[in-house]
């Protein structure tokens, strides 16, 4: 068995923090896009229009019952088949991972819409607001505070699952780890700093959300 | 006031809902500067014909005119509603305060009253907030301008969409049941602010079981029943003689209540 060697782990530290910076890269990418297309999803779907509701609810069907990993290996060989354009690995696994936690988002987004009293929408509309000024400062901001503590699981939880750009060889976190681990024949050392780093960018997240939860409802009574 | 036409012109207008007819051929005229207090049964149709007024209902026939623009035409007939121009410009005109208030939560009351001034006519910030500043002095409320809906009484609440209302300086304004939500002892601060705003020349269409009020502001009151206007009379004649049979029994057994109290 022998004992546990981080130090030859750390020699690596250089590699770790560059692996954490595609991490980080990967995770805002694809969070910015899973926002601004989760919202779009969650009113579609909201509308009842069937021409806007059909469309996104299938998407949303479609991406939160197939595994994330199956659309970032498919985004990355089969795009290219299919339509000769290659997004590389790093773009290949942000674009699926953002497509996929925008059905995540779209959701919960809904959720919180649906909470906000029709009432709102009728106060709003007789002050001569428009539909977009309505969603910007009447709807949104009261949908987006239902629901933050949802929306910053599923953050961290996408924060995570960019781990599976591994598969593809996008050089993040994990993957960087795997690579020492073969390198220094120390699999279990060297993820454990993998999981060491990624507590350390997932953690500061559920913390801000935290905060900004105590904040909203201190500003509410 | 264009060339001597009511401000509000109500021609044979009729609403459904699915097979239920809600307003049945209703006609009404109301001239600026009038207040009409609208009184019957609940499920008479009296709030769904405000909201008709402030276009938040469509309508199946007959049209409704404020201040000469059209602002709904029913299109049981196959002809086309009004324009989105000309709802825009009837939300200009009419203002309205709902039962349950429905002030913004998330804003404070003086973001509650500049945010349409801003947005919709593009008011300039410290404009924007100058206006908010008279118009809650007017309601007695400026030493809460900072503070969000919540940590403001019924009453106060209701105050302060009255003055979110008054901001687009509308033409006409709109009551719905505005203190039936209200415990009895903040009933009066609200009527209050709406006594006022009628001596200031508001016209005025209130939905209410106030009948206090009725009596001491209306030029004339309405009543209600089954989705359609059953009798027009100034306050004075329907509560003292009412023409009407139904009249008479509704505002008996509302009587025999307030004196029971």
């Amino acid at each position: 068995m022998g004992d546990f060697q981080f130090a030859k782990i750390l020699g690596y530290f250089p590699d770790l923090v560059r692996g954490v910076g595609i991490t980080l890269e990967l995770g805002l990418i694809s969070a910015s896009m899973g926002l601004a297309l989760g919202l779009v999803l969650a009113l579609m779907k909201y509308s009842r229009h069937p021409l806007l509701y059909w469309p996104a609810t299938v998407y949303i069907e479609f991406f939160r019952t197939t595994p994330p990993l199956v659309q970032i290996v498919w985004l990355y060989y089969g795009l290219p088949l299919l339509t000769g354009f290659d997004l590389g690995a790093l773009g290949a696994a942000a674009v699926a991972l953002g497509l996929n936690i925008a059905a995540f988002y779209a959701e919960i987004l809904r959720a919180g819409i649906i909470q906000v009293h029709r009432t709102q929408w009728q106060a709003a509309r007789v002050l001569g607001l428009d539909l977009k000024d309505t969603l910007r400062f009447v709807i949104l901001p009261q949908a987006l505070r239902n629901v933050l503590p949802p929306m910053g699981t599923t953050t961290i939880y996408l924060i995570k699952d960019t781990a599976l750009a591994s598969a593809i060889g996008t050089p993040e976190l994990l993957r960087i780890g795997q690579l020492i681990a073969v390198e220094t024949f120390r699999p279990v050392e060297a993820l454990t700093i993998v999981a060491v780093f990624y507590f350390a960018i997932t953690y500061p997240v559920a913390l801000l959300m935290g905060k900004m939860e105590s904040r909203l409802k201190a500003a509410r009574v | 006031m264009t060339n001597g036409e009511p401000l509000i012109v109500v021609d044979k207008l009729v609403k459904r809902y699915g097979s239920a007819t809600v307003l049945d051929d209703i006609n009404l005229e109301l001239d600026a500067g009038q207040v009409l207090v609208v009184i019957g049964p609940s499920g008479s149709g009296k709030s769904t014909l405000l909201r008709c007024l402030a276009a938040l209902e469509p309508i199946q026939q007959g049209t409704i005119r404020i201040d000469g623009t059209l602002a709904a035409k029913g299109d049981g007939a196959g002809v086309p509603g009004p324009d989105r121009a000309s709802l825009k410009a009837l939300r200009d005109k009419v203002g309205m305060v709902f039962q349950s208030f429905n002030l913004f939560p998330h804003l404070t009351v003086m973001e509650n009253i500049t945010l349409a001034p801003r947005r919709v006519r593009g008011m300039a910030p410290q404009e924007a907030d100058a206006l908010a500043i008279d118009l809650l002095r007017r309601v007695g409320l400026e030493d809460k301008r900072d503070v969000h809906p919540e940590r403001l009484s019924g009453g106060q609440q209701q105050r302060a969409a009255i003055a979110r209302a008054l901001a687009m300086n509308p033409r006409v304004m709109l009551f719905d049941e505005v203190t039936s939500a209200l415990d009895p002892e903040l009933v009066g601060e609200v009527l209050r602010t709406m006594r006022q705003l009628a001596e200031q020349g508001m016209t005025m269409l209130v939905v209410t079981h106030e009948m206090g009020f009725a009596r001491d502001v209306a030029d004339d009151v309405v009543f209600m029943d089954n989705g359609q206007i059953i009798e027009r009379s100034p306050p004075a004649q329907i509560f003292a003689q009412p023409k009407e049979a139904r009249t008479r029994a509704f505002l008996e057994r509302l009587l025999e209540r307030e004196g029971g109290r």
